[in-house]
């Protein structure tokens, strides 16, 4: 581990604020004064063991050189890489390595050590980026010893608007251990520009949206859906419309990583939720150069465009989540990525029964777009849980709903052409004489989300591009964790 | 403080620099805005900028900073935009004034006026270091160095050697 030293060495690292090195503190003193070499190193208070002549590693250098994770440590160097370590307090092993029978006999014959300063949250990775080898690649930025980090961020354009964490090696690091997958790998290329991305750039982007590495595995799945041809990123970015990708989290990570499903999903207050959509956006932006007025084109943009991801509500039995209609296990970790707008409110606190909370969502939803647009956009629904309720009641799952709402937004064609009612939007003349389905069949997706009080749900419109129905959909991936 | 170092989280395609606004194609109907940064005698040199300006029919606009050794206050950077197309800022000869009017410069394209800074020739390298610190590709001018020590026809003089040059650079992309 450490070239500087020559076989056979003892070493001991120690620490003040420590019980087991505080018991070892005499024998180790028994065994300099006796003329051992024992080089001892101290991780916080050097003077408390000045009688053992230490050597000061308030810096961890030491620490983190020879992989120290307890304290006591005592390692007898050799030269072929196997080294003796002994951990916190073995009596029988300390008296074998010194080869003194009685060395410790009046102290008990074990004690567990005490975490190694060098491993304290917050510190392991500044000792990488320090003293190790973090492996990052992409190009340095030095900063002048008075420059505001978080200024140069906006300085190089590299945020949404909001502050962005500064990116640093030491947060890269950190980021990077969230994942299995090697930082080399390229997941794709990140339009408009279509830049190669790798997991190291998008570890530099997690960081500075504010992600913890342990939303990683589920912002590099959210990379990899909007990367798919399928979900046309290209188009959703540089599109006049309003829309941007919508996020919904499915499975145990939601939970386990600390997502909203609940009171205010949709809204701000949750970091995971937050960040995980904003490290989508800022890749969008730095990497693939999807800058709004460059060839991001939004003639109004929408709020989504700094972030929109929630999870579901997976708690009621009863309800068959999202992932799950689309072809994904039960209690398998998935993201489905829509291209959506912002919210509109759907307003329901009088219905009662599933036939009119059915006719009162569809009355709403034929809005999406707009009333006389039909087959032209997709819907993402979500359903709170006092709305669930009505159908819940009366034993209504997903399938049904879906089946009764798209049954009662079928409307003659007659209403519909264009110049119908004095609107010159709408659709086909030549359909005039059809039933016209407002969404097809796979076009409204429907999330279970919310607080528990509120007969409140949301309707959040598709995207124009939707219209060409098999080169643009809706992704969902599993998350390899 | 420390010394920090940050990763680019682009795609590394463009330069570290962030390149200046493009400046207008001519100066018709466009207002020049001469920012003084301070320092003695420059109101001399931007004296002759102005009249050599005007000469060529070109609406000037005049402001002082209170300070060189600091930024420009907001409000006067905000008074600028509200009036002026493009910004001619001078003339710096330290170190504290020429960090002080790149961030200027720098803070007035973010806001949409393109500008050039007109330096003595000894802080040249203190521009480009700056411009590197920060990140911004900004235009740049020089004179002859020292300034303060010259009499007035000799600043003049500076000003009428340079604008020719100095037209060509707010008024053309390169």
């Amino acid at each position: 581990m450490n070239g500087n030293h020559v076989n056979g060495e003892l070493l001991l690292f120690l620490k003040q604020d420590c019980e087991t090195c505080q018991l070892v503190k005499p024998v180790v003193g028994e065994l300099v004064n006796k003329g051992v070499p024992i080089q001892v190193y101290v991780q916080d208070d050097p003077n408390y063991y000045r009688d053992l002549s230490p050597l000061d590693d308030t810096s961890l250098k030491a620490s983190f050189n020879w992989n120290i994770e307890t304290t006591p440590t005592l390692i007898q160097t050799s030269g072929n890489g196997h080294s003796v370590r002994i951990e916190g307090w073995d009596k029988s092993g300390w008296q074998k390595l010194f080869g003194r029978k009685s060395l410790g006999s009046t102290l008990p014959d074990f004690r567990p050590g005490c975490g190694s300063k060098s491993r304290e949250p917050g510190v392991y990775e500044n000792l990488v980026a320090n003293y190790g080898d973090s492996g990052i690649e992409a190009r340095e930025i030095t900063l002048g010893k008075w420059e505001d980090e978080m200024e140069t961020c906006y300085e190089r354009g590299w945020t949404d608007g909001l502050p962005v964490t500064p990116p640093t090696d030491a947060r890269i690091w950190k980021m990077l251990q969230g994942t299995s997958r090697n930082p080399n790998e390229i997941i794709g290329k990140v339009p408009p520009n279509l830049a190669p991305i790798t997991v190291e750039k998008a570890a530099i982007n997690a960081v500075m949206a504010g992600c913890k590495p342990e939303y990683f595995p589920v912002v590099l799945t959210v990379l990899e859906a909007a990367l798919d041809p399928i979900f046309t990123m290209h188009g959703l970015l540089c599109t006049t419309c309003f829309s941007s990708p919508i996020i919904v989290v499915n499975g145990p990570i939601a939970k386990s990583i600390g997502m909203n499903w609940g009171m205010n999903a949709l809204g701000q207050g949750n970091r995971a939720n937050a960040t995980i959509g904003r490290a989508l956006q800022l890749i969008i932006r730095n990497v693939g150069g999807g800058i709004p007025g460059d060839l991001d084109r939004s003639t109004l943009g929408g709020p989504g465009k700094f972030t929109f991801c929630f999870a579901e509500d997976e708690t009621d039995p009863t309800w068959e989540s999202l992932s799950v209609s689309r072809g994904f296990a039960e209690g398998e970790n998935a993201v489905t990525l829509f291209q959506g707008d912002g919210i509109q409110g759907f307003i329901d606190q009088r219905s009662q029964t599933p036939e009119q909370i059915t006719k009162s969502l569809a009355s709403s939803l034929l809005a999406v777009g707009n009333p006389k647009l039909a087959e032209f956009t997709n819907a993402l629904l979500v359903l709170s849980p006092e709305h669930y309720e009505i159908y819940k009641k009366e034993g209504w799952g997903r399938s049904k709903i879906t089946e009764a709402l798209h049954q009662e937004m079928a409307r003659p064609g007659s209403e519909l052409i264009q110049g119908a009612n004095g609107i010159g939007e709408g659709i086909d003349p030549l359909r005039v004489d059809e039933m016209v389905n407002k969404f097809w069949p796979e076009g409204l997706l429907i999330v279970r989300a919310g607080g528990q009080a509120g007969l409140f749900s949301a309707i959040c419109a598709g995207w124009t591009g939707g219209r060409f129905r098999h080169e643009s959909q809706p992704v969902t991936k599993k998350i390899m964790v | 403080m420390t010394t920090s170092v940050l990763r680019d989280p682009t795609a590394e395609t463009a330069a570290l620099k962030r390149q200046r606004l493009n400046p207008p194609a001519d100066l018709d109907d466009k207002v020049v805005g001469l920012m003084d940064i301070g320092k003695m005698r420059g109101d001399e040199f931007i004296d002759r900028l102005e009249e050599l300006f005007n000469e060529r029919n070109i609406e000037t606009r005049r402001y002082k900073k209170p300070t060189n050794t600091r930024t420009a206050p907001a409000e006067l950077i905000q008074q600028i935009v509200q009036e002026s197309d493009v910004v001619v800022i001078a003339l710096s000869d330290c170190g504290s004034c020429t960090s002080c009017s790149t961030h200027d410069l720098n803070d007035l394209d973010h806001l949409g006026i393109p500008g050039i800074s007109i330096l003595t020739e000894e802080f040249k390298e203190a521009f480009a270091g700056q411009c590197e610190k920060i990140g911004f590709d900004g235009a740049s001018i020089f004179t002859p160095h020292p300034m303060q020590n010259k009499t007035t026809k000799e600043l003049h003089e500076f000003a009428d050697n340079i604008i020719d040059e100095l037209l060509t650079k707010i008024t053309h992309t390169n």
